[in-house]
C-alpha cells in the first residue's frame, strides 16, 4: 500500500509529474515569448504562479453548486495523478503496469477534462456553459482519432494492450515512429494531444478573447492553482505516452536519460511551434477536422500497420 | 423444494388477493407489497447460494401441473435471481412513496407483485411452456404498469404491447422449431449449431424474442415511447432492470447453451450490438425531456451486452454479464432519481430545470454516481464492464473469421459510443443539477427516505462493484460456465488501491484548501466580462450538441430518424395500412363492382373444378 501511495504523491506522481510538468511549462512560455520576440518569464515562473494563486482570493459562485465546484479541481488531481502513475511507470521501466492498461489509460486520460466541465457547469456561469460544451464536442472529436492511433499501436506490436510490452517491443523491433505507418500516426496522435491540452488552435473551450476564458471563467485562487497544476502534469504526461508508444519509451539508465529528455522537449517543442503558429478555429471546424481528416489519417495508420509497414 | 414455490407462487398469488383490496387503501397494498418483495430478495439470496442442479416443484393443488415446473437452477439462474430479488425490494420501497393515490396506474402495487414472480419463475423454468408462461405474463404486465389515460401515452402502451406481443409469438414459433429438432421440452440439455436451415430459424426467433425485451435496435423503439410517458418505478423496475436482465439472460442461453454460434451469427449479433450502441446514443444526445433521453440510453447500453455475449469467449460472456448487471444498477437507478426529480418538481423539460443540487443534494450525488457509471470513468462499475469488453474484442481480434478481423470496428463504435454517452449526460446532470436554480424551484425539497434510501443504496452498489470487480465481485458472481477457474477475467486492474487513492486525493485537496487562503474567499454572482446575468442569457442544455446535429455527416440520418423511418413498429404500421388502403378500395359499396367480384369468383371457381 505505502508504495502504491508514494508512486501515487512523490514519483512518478503528483509531485514529480507536476515538477517536471511545471518546467515544460516554463519552456513552453520561453519558447512562444521568443517566437514573438519577447524577454519571456523566469525558470521559476510556475512556481510562482501556483504559490501566488494559492493565497489569492477565492471566488464561490453565489448561485451554482458550491460543493461539486470545489470538489471538480481535487478531482482533476486524482485524473492526472493516477494517469501519470499509470503512463510514466512502464514508460521510465519502473514497472510492468498490467494487462489492458493502455485502454485504461485512455479512460483515466479523459478525468481531467471531464472534471473542468462538471467544475465550470457547477459555477452557474453561462459563459462557461459555452466553454464547456465546447470542451465536451473537443472530447468527442478527438476520442476517435486517438482511439484509432492506438489500435495501429496495438497492431504493430503483435495485439498487445499492455504499455510495458510495447516499449519491450520496441526496443527489440525498432522504434514505430520509424515506420510509414507511425508517421502518420504520430501527426494524428500530435493533434490529439494539442485538443486534449486545450492549446491554439482548439483552446475554443477557453477562448480568452471570446468567452473570458470560458471553463475557467469562474476558477480563481487556490480552484485555479490546482487547475494550473493539473495542466503542467498534463503537459509531461500527454507528450511522454507519445514518446512511450511511438519512440521506444523513456529509458533513464545512463546516457538514454539525456535522450528522454531530449524525446520529451521534442514533442513540447511540436506542440509550441503548432499553438504559436496557428490561429483558433471554431468548434464546427475543429470537429469536422478531427472526425474527418485525423480518423482518415489514422485509418491510413491502421491499414499501412496490417500490411506491416 | 419450498422455497422455489415460494419464490415464484408468493408473490403471484399476494399481488391477485391484492386486487380485491380497494385502491383507497394504497399505502397498506404497498407495505404488504414491501414486505413481500423483502421476502422474495432474502429467498433470492438464498437461492444463490444454494447448490446448482434441477429442481422439481410439487404442485399439491393441481398434480398434473407439476411436470412443467421443472426448475434449473444453474450460475446463471442465480445470478438473475439475485439482481431481481435486490430490484424487486428497492422498488417496492421507493413505489412507497412514489406512488399516490389516484394519481397512478391502476392496481400498481399487485402488478408489481406479479411481474417479480413472473421474472423470476422466466429465470428459473427449465421447461419451455412454463417458461413461456411467465415470459408472456411480463410482457402484460409490462402494458397494465403504464396509466395510458391521454393519447400518448395510451399510444405508447399499445405500441409496446404489439411490439412485446409480437416478439413472444415469435419466441413461441422458435420453440416449436426446437421442439421438432430435439423432441422434448427440457430446456437444459439441448444444444445445436447454427449450420441447419431448421436450427437457424429456431436462433433466430429466440434472437428475435431477447433482443426485443432487452430493447436491441431494430426492436427497440417501444423503450423510449414507454419510459417518458410511464410511471418512473414501472421504468425502473421493467424497461431498465428486469426486462434487461431476462432479455440478456435469454440472449445468454441462446448463446451459450441452445447453441454453439458459428461465424455468421457471431458476426449478425456483433453488427446489432454495435449500431444498437451507437444508433441510439446518437437519438438520446439530442433529447431534452430528460426521460426519453434515459430511455435510449436504456437502448445503448444493451449494444454492450450483445457484443459482450456474441465474442463467445469467456472474457466477453463475463463482460457482457457483468454490463448487464451494472447497467441494471445504474439505469434503474437513473430512473429512479428522475422519479424523484418528477414527483418533485412536475417538470419533465431539462431545459426549464437547473441547480436542484442545492436543494436535492442526495438525489443529486446518486445521480452523479450513475452518470458517472454509466459514462464509463474509472473507477466506477461501468468503466470496469466496458473495459472487459474492450480487452475481450481486442482478444477477439486475433482470431481468423470475419467478425474477428472487423475488430477495429466493433472497439472503435463501442469507444466513442462510451464517449457520447459521457456527453448526453453532462447534459443532464448539468441541465437538472448544475448551473443556476430557478426561481420557481427555489421551494423543492429533498425528496423522502422510501425515495431516497434505494437510489443511494444502488449507487453505494455501483462504486463497490466498480472497486472491488476484481477482488470480491467477478469472482463470486461470475464462476460457472466457461468462466468458472478463469482467473484471467477481472485483470490486473488494483481497483481497491484506487479507492485508497481517491481518499488521498480527497484529503490533499482538503490540505490544499487549507493551504491557500480558505478565511479569504468571497461569494459572488457569475462574471460575464461585466454585464448583467439575465434568463435570457443561459446557454441552454438542449442546445450544448446542436453542432453535431447540424453537421452535413448527421443531420441526414437525424431527418430520417425524426420521420421514424427506423421506427420498426412504425414501418409495420404503413404496411398494415397500405394493405388496408387496397382492400378498403375493393369494397366500395357499389353494387355492380361487388357483382364483378361475384362472378370474376364463380368464373374462377368453375376454371379450377373443370
Amino acid at each position: 500500500m505505502a508504495k502504491e501511495i508514494f508512486y501515487f504523491l512523490i514519483f512518478p506522481g503528483l509531485l514529480f509529474s507536476g515538477v517536471i510538468g511545471g518546467f515544460l511549462s516554463w519552456f513552453d512560455r520561453k519558447l512562444t515569448a521568443r517566437v514573438q520576440f519577447r524577454q519571456g518569464p523566469p525558470l521559476l515562473q510556475p512556481l510562482y504562479d501556483f504559490v501566488k494563486l494559492l493565497a489569492k482570493e477565492t471566488m464561490i459562485p453565489k448561485y451554482g453548486s458550491p460543493t461539486t465546484f470545489l470538489l471538480s479541481p481535487v478531482f482533476a488531481l486524482f485524473g492526472a495523478s493516477l494517469a501519470a502513475v499509470f503512463i510514466l511507470l512502464p514508460a521510465l521501466g519502473i514497472d510492468g503496469g498490467f494487462n489492458g492498461d493502455l485502454l485504461v489509460i485512455i479512460y483515466v486520460l479523459n478525468i481531467p477534462s471531464v472534471t473542468y466541465i462538471i467544475g465550470a457547469l457547477a459555477s452557474g456561469n453561462p459563459l462557461a456553459a459555452v466553454g464547456a460544451s465546447r470542451e465536451m464536442k473537443l472530447i468527442l472529436s478527438y476520442e476517435l482519432p486517438f482511439l484509432l492511433v492506438l489500435v495501429s499501436i496495438i497492431i504493430k506490436a503483435g495485439m498487445t494492450i499492455n504499455l510495458a510490452e510495447i516499449v519491450e517491443y520496441q526496443v527489440l523491433h525498432g522504434a514505430f515512429i520509424g515506420s510509414l505507418s507511425g508517421i502518420i500516426g504520430f501527426i494524428t496522435i500530435i493533434m490529439c494531444i494539442q485538443a486534449k491540452l486545450g492549446l491554439v488552435p482548439f483552446d475554443m473551450a477557453e477562448g480568452e478573447g471570446e468567452i473570458c476564458d470560458g471553463i475557467m471563467i469562474e476558477s480563481s485562487g487556490t480552484i485555479l492553482a490546482m487547475y494550473k497544476f493539473v495542466k503542467y502534469i498534463m503537459l509531461l504526461i500527454l507528450p511522454a505516452l507519445v514518446c512511450t508508444l511511438f519512440m521506444s519509451g523513456l529509458s533513464v539508465s545512463g546516457i538514454n536519460i539525456l535522450w528522454s529528455v531530449l524525446k520529451i522537449l521534442g514533442v513540447v517543442l511540436l506542440l509550441t511551434l503548432i499553438r504559436n503558429t496557428n490561429p483558433r478555429v471554431r468548434i464546427k471546424q475543429a470537429m469536422r477536422f478531427f472526425w474527418i481528416w485525423m480518423n482518415l489519417f489514422a485509418i491510413i495508420s491502421i491499414v499501412l500497420a496490417v500490411f506491416g509497414l | 423444494m419450498v422455497i422455489f414455490q415460494m419464490l415464484i407462487f408468493f408473490p403471484i398469488v399476494i399481488g391477485i388477493i391484492l386486487f380485491l383490496l380497494p385502491e383507497a387503501l394504497i399505502k397498506i397494498k404497498g407495505i404488504i407489497a414491501l414486505l413481500v418483495s423483502g421476502y422474495g430478495a432474502w429467498l433470492a439470496f438464498n437461492t444463490f447460494n444454494s447448490t446448482s442442479g434441477l429442481y422439481h416443484v410439487q404442485c399439491t393443488l393441481a398434480p398434473q401441473l407439476s411436470k412443467y415446473l421443472q426448475l434449473n437452477v444453474d450460475g446463471l439462474a442465480k445470478l438473475i435471481v439475485l439482481f431481481i430479488g435486490l430490484f424487486g425490494f428497492l422498488y417496492a420501497l421507493y413505489s412507497l412513496a412514489y406512488i399516490r393515490k389516484g394519481k397512478s396506474v391502476c392496481g400498481y402495487f399487485s402488478w408489481f407483485l406479479i411481474t417479480l414472480g413472473s421474472a423470476l419463475g422466466a429465470a428459473l423454468a427449465d421447461h419451455f411452456l412454463f417458461f413461456v408462461f411467465c415470459w408472456g405474463l411480463l410482457g402484460l404486465t409490462l402494458y397494465k404498469l403504464i396509466k395510458g389515460d391521454d393519447d400518448e401515452s395510451a399510444s405508447a402502451a399499445k405500441k409496446t404491447l404489439i411490439l412485446i406481443g409480437g416478439s413472444d409469438s415469435v419466441l413461441i414459433l422458435g420453440i416449436a422449431f426446437l421442439y421438432k429438432m430435439t423432441g422434448s421440452w427440457i430446456m437444459s440439455g439441448s444444444s445445436f449449431t447454427t449450420s441447419s436451415a431448421l436450427a437457424n430459424a429456431a436462433f433466430l426467433c429466440l434472437l428475435v424474442a431477447a433482443l426485443t425485451k432487452a430493447g436491441a435496435i431494430p426492436f427497440h423503439t417501444w423503450v423510449p415511447d414507454y419510459v417518458k410517458h410511464a410511471p418512473a418505478s414501472s421504468s425502473a423496475f421493467l424497461p431498465a432492470s428486469l426486462d434487461k436482465l431476462l432479455g440478456i439472460y435469454l440472449l445468454a442461453r441462446i448463446t451459450m447453451n441452445f447453441f454453439r454460434l458459428t461465424g455468421w451469427a457471431t458476426l449478425l449479433l456483433l453488427i446489432i450490438g454495435s449500431l444498437t450502441i451507437i444508433c441510439a446514443v446518437m437519438m438520446a444526445l439530442l433529447q431534452h425531456n430528460y426521460k426519453k433521453l434515459l430511455g435510449y440510453h436504456a437502448v445503448s447500453q444493451v449494444g454492450y451486452m450483445v457484443t459482450g455475449l456474441a465474442l463467445g469467449t469467456p472474457l466477453g460472456i463475463a463482460a457482457g454479464l457483468f454490463h448487464m448487471v451494472n447497467n441494471a444498477l445504474y439505469k434503474g437507478g437513473l430512473f429512479l432519481t428522475a422519479g424523484s426529480i418528477e414527483k418533485q418538481t412536475g417538470i419533465d423539460d431539462i431545459d426549464e430545470l437547473g441547480g436542484l443540487s442545492r436543494v436535492m443534494p442526495l438525489t443529486f450525488f446518486a445521480a452523479l454516481v450513475f452518470a458517472i457509471s454509466i459514462s464509463g470513468i474509472p473507477p466506477f462499475n461501468g468503466f470496469y464492464s466496458k473495459w472487459m469488453i474492450y480487452r475481450g474484442i481486442i482478444d477477439f481480434g486475433s482470431g481468423s473469421g470475419l467478425a474477428n478481423k472487423l475488430w477495429i470496428v466493433w472497439l472503435a463504435l463501442a469507444v466513442i459510443g462510451s464517449a457520447l454517452t459521457l456527453a448526453s449526460f453532462i447534459k443532464l446532470i448539468s441541465g437538472i443539477f448544475l448551473g443556476r436554480l430557478r426561481e420557481n424551484l427555489s421551494k423543492i425539497r429533498e425528496v423522502g427516505f422510501a425515495m431516497w434510501f434505494p437510489q443511494l443504496v444502488l449507487a453505494a452498489i455501483c462504486i463497490f462493484f466498480g472497486l472491488f470487480a476484481a477482488k470480491a465481485v467477478i469472482p463470486v458472481l461470475f464462476n460457472f460456465g466457461a468462466m468458472a477457474d478463469n482467473s484471467n477475467l477481472a485483470g490486473l486492474w488494483e481497483s481497491p488501491q484506487v479507492s485508497l487513492l481517491i481518499l488521498v486525493t480527497i484529503l490533499l485537496g482538503v490540505i490544499i484548501y487549507l493551504m491557500g487562503n480558505p478565511k479569504k474567499h468571497r461569494i459572488s454572482d457569475s462574471f460575464i466580462g461585466g454585464e448583467k446575468v439575465q434568463n435570457e442569457l443561459n446557454f441552454l442544455p438542449s442546445d450544448y450538441y446542436k453542432t453535431i446535429a447540424e453537421l452535413k455527416l448527421f443531420s441526414f440520418f437525424y431527418k430520417w430518424a425524426e420521420k421514424k423511418r427506423f421506427d420498426i413498429y412504425h414501418i409495420g404500421k404503413s404496411i398494415v395500412l397500405a394493405c388496408y388502403s387496397v382492400g378498403s378500395k375493393c369494397h366500395s359499396g357499389i353494387l355492380s363492382t361487388y357483382l364483378v367480384w361475384v362472378v370474376a369468383g364463380m368464373a374462377i371457381i368453375i376454371l379450377i373444378l373443370v
